[in-house]
Formats: C-alpha cells, sequence, structure tokens
C-alpha cells in the first residue's frame, strides 16, 4: 500500500456569519429547479487539500460550520484539535463584520489559546455594493493582532493564498500534529521557532 | 477522455493506479499516481443529480470498479460529505460533485468509483 504521502497534518476551520462567501465558489454544483444534486442533500462535514511549502507536503484537514453558526452554537467540541481558523465577513455586509468580535470572543472561550487566527474580507466580486472598507478590516484584525486578507472567491485565487498563509504562519510556530497512523512514515520535522507576537502585517490583495 | 468503465485495465499498474485521479468536472487533483489499489466489487452509489423532493430514497445506480484509500489523508483533494448510516460519500474538494465514492466508517476505507473520475496527467 502506499506510504505516507505527506509531511504534516493542520486542522482548519472556517467560522463566520451564514451566506458570507460559501456560495459564491465558482464551478461549484448547483441545484436547479427540477434536480437537487445528492451532496448539496446531506452537506459536506470536511475536506481534505495538498497543499506545499517550503518543499513539505501538507494536509489541510478544513471543517465548514456548516449552518450551526446561524445559532451561533459553536462550541468546545468544534474547536478541538483546530490549529487554525478563518474567520469570514462579507464585505457587502455590515452586519457579518460586526458578528466578527462575537466571533473572536466565542473562539477566545472555546479554542486552544495558541490557535492561528486569520480574518477574510470576502466580497464575492461585488466591490459596488461595499459596506465594509478595506481599512475597518485591517483595523480590527491589528486590533487583535491577526492576519487579514479581502478575498474574491470568484477568482477563488486569495482564498488559496489565504489557506497558505494561514497554514505558513502554523508552520512557523509548531511542528504540527506528526502524521498519525501506523508504522515508518517519511516525515520531516520541523524545528520549533519561538512564538512571535508582533502584529502579523496584513496584505494586499 | 476515455471512458474508464470500457477501458479501465489500461490505468492499472501493479494493482494500483496508473495516472492521476481527477474530478470529472473541474480537474481537481484527487489521487496521485500510485496511491490506490484497484477493486473490483458491487455497491449502488447515489447519482449525482437527484430528482427534488425524493431525498428519502435516493436514485441510486450499480458500480463495481473502485480505488480503494486506506489512509483518508492519501488524498490530495477530497470532500467528505455528512455521514449517512455507516457511509460518509465523497466528493470534488473544488466542486463538490458527488458522490466520486463513499467511506466505510466502521473500517475507514474510502471507495473511489472508477467512472465518476477521469484518469490523467496531474
Amino acid at each position: 500500500m502506499a506510504k505516507k504521502t505527506y509531511d504534516l497534518l493542520f486542522k482548519l476551520l472556517l467560522i463566520g456569519d451564514s451566506g458570507v462567501g460559501k456560495t459564491c465558489i465558482l464551478f461549484r454544483f448547483s441545484d436547479d429547479a427540477f434536480t437537487t444534486t445528492f451532496i448539496s442533500t446531506i452537506g459536506i462535514d470536511f475536506k481534505i487539500k495538498t497543499i506545499e511549502l517550503r518543499g513539505k507536503k501538507i494536509k489541510l484537514q478544513i471543517w465548514d460550520t456548516a449552518g450551526q453558526e446561524r445559532f451561533h452554537t459553536i462550541t468546545t467540541s468544534y474547536y478541538r484539535g483546530a490549529m487554525g481558523i478563518m474567520l469570514v465577513y462579507d464585505i457587502n455586509n455590515e452586519k457579518s463584520f460586526e458578528n466578527i468580535v462575537k466571533w473572536l470572543r466565542n473562539i477566545d472561550e472555546h479554542a486552544n489559546e495558541d490557535v492561528e487566527k486569520m480574518i477574510l474580507g470576502n466580497k464575492c466580486d461585488m466591490d459596488d455594493k461595499r459596506t465594509v472598507s478595506k481599512e475597518r478590516g485591517e483595523t480590527i484584525a491589528r486590533e487583535h493582532s491577526i492576519r487579514f486578507m479581502e478575498t474574491s472567491a470568484k477568482a477563488n485565487i486569495n482564498i488559496e493564498r489565504a489557506f497558505r498563509e494561514l497554514a505558513e504562519a502554523i508552520l512557523d510556530k509548531t511542528a504540527g500534529r506528526e502524521p498519525g497512523g501506523d508504522g515508518n512514515m517519511d516525515r520531516v520535522l520541523v524545528d520549533k521557532k519561538p512564538m512571535t507576537n508582533t502584529t502579523k502585517s496584513c496584505c494586499n490583495n | 477522455m476515455p471512458d474508464c468503465s470500457v477501458n479501465y485495465e489500461s490505468e492499472i499498474e501493479d494493482g494500483q493506479n496508473k495516472r492521476a485521479i481527477k474530478c470529472k468536472f473541474c480537474s481537481s487533483v484527487i489521487l496521485t499516481p500510485s496511491s490506490a489499489c484497484f477493486q473490483n466489487f458491487e455497491f449502488d452509489l447515489p447519482l449525482i443529480t437527484q430528482t427534488k423532493n425524493n431525498d428519502a430514497n435516493p436514485e441510486t445506480e450499480h458500480t463495481s470498479l473502485f480505488w480503494v484509500v486506506k489512509d483518508m489523508f492519501t488524498f490530495y483533494n477530497v470532500g467528505f460529505s455528512n455521514a449517512v448510516g455507516n457511509t460518509k460519500f465523497l466528493t470534488c474538494a473544488d466542486c463538490e460533485a458527488g458522490p466520486i465514492g463513499y467511506h466505510d466508517i466502521p473500517t475507514k476505507i474510502s471507495y473511489v468509483a472508477l467512472t465518476r473520475v477521469s484518469h490523467g496527467s496531474t
């Protein structure tokens, strides 16, 4: 059977109000008037994606809140084991931005304290309807010393970049979880670096 | 792209997938070459598209050619659906097309249907 094909495994969560961006992803299979896709009916639990960073193959296991966020019922069990969290708001939706603070509080209460966070202002390619300026996003990120990026789910390019940056931040501060399971595997352990507490610079788009 | 249900044998080398396994719709890489084993057995896999208001009784089709993956983290890119009984269904991680196969929760083994994916170079 195949040997282990990766070096590190990071568990990531996507959090934010409903409708802040999951609906805009290009290519997504969608329902029409008469048919529905089997998968959209039962819903997706998590995804596995592979990226390469500094010569290492990193598996990202990404959980989406899948509707629980509507009731703000996300608690400890959901956060367990998470190494990174993407906090997403919609730049066209003031309320989703205001709720970022609530989500941050929720994370503080329930998640591991050294979880790496990143705020994403998703715009779904509708800049003309923008109600939340980029500066406000940057400001809130700076106040909480976390990364910030504006993304366009339409092009789906910055989404990927955002994941890479979050993964890189996790890589910087931890060796990550060693690949689980059995036996001999090729793996690279990364030296632990002391965690720096400086405000991380945010990015352009 | 060749229909692998007709000519699947050329995709197998030493019992494994000779080429990369990709999404039929968006070409996202699901498995890299030589990372899954071939197995032949019957399973009724729900159709990708279902008629509305038929959630309780989804239409399925007989599927018999599978790529077997023992460790879920062997997948390059993949989505796992919520559980239906002892099964989670597999989807493309990018466009969410699926089921492209299923995951058996008790054994933790995943099966990708050859007819629901394409094969090519990475």
